[in-house]
């Protein structure tokens, strides 16, 4: 497990999930990894597929239809593999607590390793939650 | 045709179904119709005026539930609001889908987020609510009350 983990984190590969967020989280994401912020030269890279990742980017309030489909990939994900909320929304629900629709916050749902506040948080302080959460995961090995 | 000759030429036209005609300014013009009468001033206004028809908005507002259907006549830069008042005990009105479209989707959306019937509706099935969610339970009624025992209302972390 450790050396699995330990490989991980030379090049974290990311899939990118919105589980019906306003887009801002998703913009501020992919914003990262422009060439401007550059997130890659932590050698993450952006995948299309869930089956390529080693960290899942999870943004928006989780409601009762995506959560299923998140359920599905979170199936599929090759172990072990990082959760990272990004965005106020994914990490407590923010305005949507009371929501009709987002039943249950997303850390009771899948495991969470980091939490990235901000609506939306910026690129400069997603890069410190990447930084972070190498540092705590490469920490425990 | 001016703003003023298609304003007179629709009230004259459907003097007998609107019940309330609000000027509101240059570009907004608020008109209360009878739910009977919806199809018939939609469609006249969308084929024969040649306004575009940009969205359905439903609001529950005791006693009554609301439908603002707007259409826009680009011409002339006016935007025309028709205001449909319906019973909140037995929200029905005839279907504008089947003549246009670009409504089929906002009348699924109402109907299920507010319990509003669509009669004639081509395809009534549900748009946006989960699979599991229950049967006569309307989300933005003002009286909606949590249903789901397994939700949690705290913040969680």
């Amino acid at each position: 497990m450790s050396l699995k983990l330990k490989a991980l984190l030379k090049s974290p590969w990311v899939f990118h999930l919105s589980t019906g967020s306003c887009n801002n989280c998703d913009i501020e994401t992919l914003d990262c990894l422009t060439p401007r912020f550059d997130i890659e030269r932590f050698g993450m890279l952006l995948v299309g597929s869930i089956k390529h990742a080693d960290v899942l980017l999870v943004t928006g309030s989780c409601n009762r239809m995506s959560v299923e489909r998140m359920k599905a990939m979170w199936e599929q994900v090759p172990k072990p593999c990082l959760v990272v909320a990004i965005g106020t929304c994914a990490g407590s629900r923010g305005i949507f607590k009371d929501s009709y629709n987002c039943p249950v916050p997303l850390d009771q749902i899948i495991p969470v390793d980091v939490y990235i506040p901000g609506c939306p948080p910026k690129p400069e302080a997603i890069i410190a939650g990447a930084v972070k959460l190498i540092e705590k995961v490469g920490s425990t090995l | 045709m001016t703003r003023e000759e298609v304003l007179l030429d629709f009230t004259s036209r459907f003097h007998e179904d609107i019940l309330d005609l609000h000027d509101k300014s240059r570009t907004r013009v608020f008109v209360t119709v009878t739910p009977e009468s919806i199809v018939r001033i939609g469609t006249y206004l969308f084929r024969n005026v040649g306004a575009r028809f940009n969205i359905a908005s439903g609001t529950d507002m005791p006693p009554n539930i609301e439908i603002l259907y707007h259409f826009i006549v680009e011409d002339i830069n006016l935007l025309v609001s028709l205001r449909v008042l319906l019973d909140r005990e037995n929200p029905v009105i005839d279907s504008l889908g089947r003549d246009i479209e670009a409504l089929n989707w906002i009348e699924r959306e109402m109907s299920e987020l507010l319990g509003i019937t669509f009669t004639g509706h081509p395809d009534p099935r549900r748009l946006l609510l989960a699979d599991n969610w229950p049967e006569g339970v309307y989300p933005l009624r003002q009286d909606y009350e949590e249903w789901d025992e397994t939700a949690d209302r705290t913040r969680g972390i």
